[in-house]
């Protein structure tokens, strides 16, 4: 907590605020379960359709056209938005670290060992079934080219392009927009919570890439880097311990801009009807609920009020902290 | 230039025929199971009609094909296919320029998709120029007025923040709600006797159509103007930083004709680079606005396609998506081209 102190002391007054509403949030949905709270989510209350606000009730934020309490729809729809949304940005975070890292440091150069490379193919083919005949073959090829590359001294190795790789699998991914794509993808039904998690983070891998790539292809020219270098070790370790943990710096600004671009699209293709089995809680399908009942103001305006809250939240957290200067004087 | 536009086109086509390619196979492995779930089956039906029915379903809709050029055999193995798969009598469809047919009304996608994008398209046409009319309105006004500068910008960065629905549903609910601000009317364009009546652009289908367009081009232009205008913004505020532009105002210029006449052609080239991202950006906002508004459209299209599976409209919409990206790419480089001379001679 020492080592906090400092990092919370930099934060402006709206960055606390929006920490403050973040960790309540948090909690609010990890105590969701046992909360006294006084109508389960998601059951009509039949005898009380597009009720206002009141106590007599007990529907203290009212409920919405489907007779559903308001109040215990947006609890449970934070609990739905953070188990969605924090696993599937954490996701993007780390396979985009990885694959825009590895591009930033080793270019279009990564040297790759061409019989490593066909060993392990044939091992990938034969744990995928392949025919006994097909992994043999493979085998046998590498035992003869790594004979011959021995006799000959010659190193056989291939020079994979990963960066323009990394690239261009990055580009393609944005050729289409998230929303669109991730509808055409989870339109099967039935899709479940991790389903369309798996596919939120598979989808949204390209923007930390980008930035981890641009920050590793400064990281890597540093006299550190060298020094380590020089002193022997092999490249992967130098990537893993010494570079990798420089690079992947901005991502801790990203992460919570990541955060809420995925809570905008959970919650729109909630809205849509798309995604989430209907039954499960969430503000985006509070909000489809409300729209039908255009007086019920309520119905639309907490769950708005919210999502908006959140998001706005996270935006604020992102925000570069103020640097002491600039706080202290001019 | 040209090597450039080249690579940026290639790249935008392998991109779309992959991810297309993607959400066709995933789509189809999942179909199998869709077909075979046991709902679908009338109750009085014997099992052996139910089969019978199922495998002619199975037939007509061409799913009782391999999917792929390999698969796995019963036992474990992988098996190769041959030429008689889906995926190679899609590509050939393709091709020719066919995009199959849809799942649920049986019709061509490619007519399904015609008739939304003539819907479609003028709407986001009109609002994507005047975002980028907007956008440069405001970004030249605010360059000239630094009093206004921080509650603008804080209002731009918080409209930005919000997804595209809630700006959406907020105007619907206060603009068009008989019970706050009745304003515009409240009921969809598809209400109209005949919704192909709507495509027709006649007088009397115009007067009616316009006052319901108004609030989705709003939305539109309010979730796209932010992004647009704090980039030109601060591309304009870093021009103003440069020496020529003291050089300006010790000529004697007024603010705004300093801005203007000088400033924003440099300002406006890292700006171009974002047009290509509005177009993609457009159709996907279309989705959700004319789920919204209930506007006969592409973006309607796709999320009841979504909504009931009806796959080859599905991909055809990615497709199509991929196309605008390239539309707004090759604008983008165009215009790029047209703003920077020193790109035009270089070709």
């Amino acid at each position: 907590m020492a080592s906090l102190s400092p990092a919370f002391s930099r934060l402006s007054r709206r960055q606390r605020l929006a920490l403050a509403w973040l960790v309540s949030l948090l909690l609010l949905a990890a105590l969701a379960p046992w909360l006294p709270l006084p109508y389960p989510p998601g059951t009509p209350d039949l005898a009380h359709m597009a009720e206002s606000p009141s106590g007599a009730t007990r529907h203290w934020l009212g409920t919405d056209p489907q007779g559903r309490d308001v109040l215990s729809g947006l609890v449970f729809g934070a609990r739905t938005a953070l188990v969605l949304t924090l696993p599937a940005a954490l996701l993007a975070a780390l396979l985009g670290g990885l694959a825009g890292g590895a591009a930033g440091f080793w270019g279009n150069r990564l040297r790759c060992s061409f019989v490593g490379g066909l060993l392990a193919a044939s091992a990938l083919a034969g744990a995928l079934g392949a025919p006994g005949a097909v992994v043999a073959t493979g085998v046998g090829l590498a035992g003869a080219l790594w004979a011959g590359a021995r006799a000959l001294r010659w190193p056989v190795a291939l020079a994979v392009p990963l960066d323009s790789l990394v690239l261009a699998a990055a580009t393609g991914l944005d050729t289409v927009p998230r929303l669109i794509l991730v509808l055409a993808l989870v339109a099967r039904g039935g899709t479940s919570a991790v389903e369309l998690g798996l596919v939120l983070g598979l989808t949204s891998w390209a923007g930390p890439a980008r930035l981890v790539r641009a920050r590793m292809l400064a990281v890597r020219t540093l006299p550190f880097v060298e020094a380590a270098r020089a002193s022997g070790l092999s490249p992967g370790r130098i990537w893993w311990h010494h570079a990798l943990p420089h690079a992947l710096r901005p991502l801790q600004a990203a992460l919570p801009l990541s955060i809420a671009g995925l809570l905008a699209l959970e919650s729109t293709l909630s809205f849509l009807g798309v995604g989430l089995p209907p039954e499960v809680a969430s503000w985006g399908q509070q909000l489809a609920a409300g729209r039908q009942a255009p007086q019920a103001w309520w119905a639309v305006a907490f769950p708005a009020l919210m999502l908006t809250a959140t998001i706005l939240s996270l935006h604020f957290l992102a925000a570069r902290p103020q640097p002491l200067s600039a706080k202290t004087g001019q | 230039m040209g090597r450039l536009l080249l690579r940026h086109l290639g790249q935008t086509l392998l991109g779309t025929w992959l991810l297309a390619s993607a959400v066709f196979l995933l789509s189809r492995a999942g179909s199998e199971q869709a077909l075979l779930s046991p709902d679908l089956a009338a109750p009085s039906a014997s099992v052996a009609d139910m089969r019978a029915a199922r495998a002619a379903t199975r037939h007509r809709l061409g799913l009782d094909q391999p999917l792929f050029y390999i698969g796995r055999t019963a036992t474990g193995g992988w098996q190769w296919r041959g030429r008689r798969n889906q995926y190679h009598h899609w590509l050939r469809a393709l091709g020719r320029g066919s995009l199959g047919t849809s799942f649920r009304t049986g019709e061509p996608v490619t007519q399904r998709l015609a008739r939304a994008l003539a819907f479609t398209l003028p709407v986001t046409a009109t609002a994507a120029v005047l975002v980028a009319l907007a956008a440069l309105t405001l970004a030249v006004w605010l360059a000239a007025a630094p009093r206004w500068q921080l509650p603008v910008r804080t209002a731009l960065l918080a409209l930005q923040s919000l997804p595209l629905f809630i700006i959406a549903l907020a105007l619907l609910l206060l603009l068009a709600n008989p019970d706050v601000l009745d304003w515009f009317p409240a009921d969809s364009v598809a209400s109209t006797p005949d919704a192909a009546a709507a495509a027709a652009f006649s007088a009397a289908s115009l007067r009616h159509l316009l006052p319901r367009l108004v609030l989705p081009v709003a939305a539109l232009v309010l979730a796209a103007l932010p992004e647009l205008t704090v980039q030109l913004d601060a591309a304009l505020a870093h021009e103003l930083r440069q020496p020529y532009i003291l050089t300006a105002k010790a000529k004697g210029l007024p603010a705004l004709a300093v801005v203007r006449r000088h400033a924003l052609r440099n300002a406006l080239l890292p700006t171009l680079a974002q047009l290509a991202e509005l177009l993609p950006a457009m159709v996907a906002g279309a989705v959700v606005v004319e789920v919204i508004f209930a506007l006969p459209g592409m973006g309607c299209l796709l999320a009841e396609a979504a909504a009931t599976r009806d796959y080859p409209v599905l991909v055809g919409g990615v497709l199509l998506v991929g196309l605008a990206r390239l539309a707004s790419l090759l604008l983008a480089d165009l215009s790029y081209s047209w703003a920077d001379p020193r790109i035009r001679w270089q070709a």
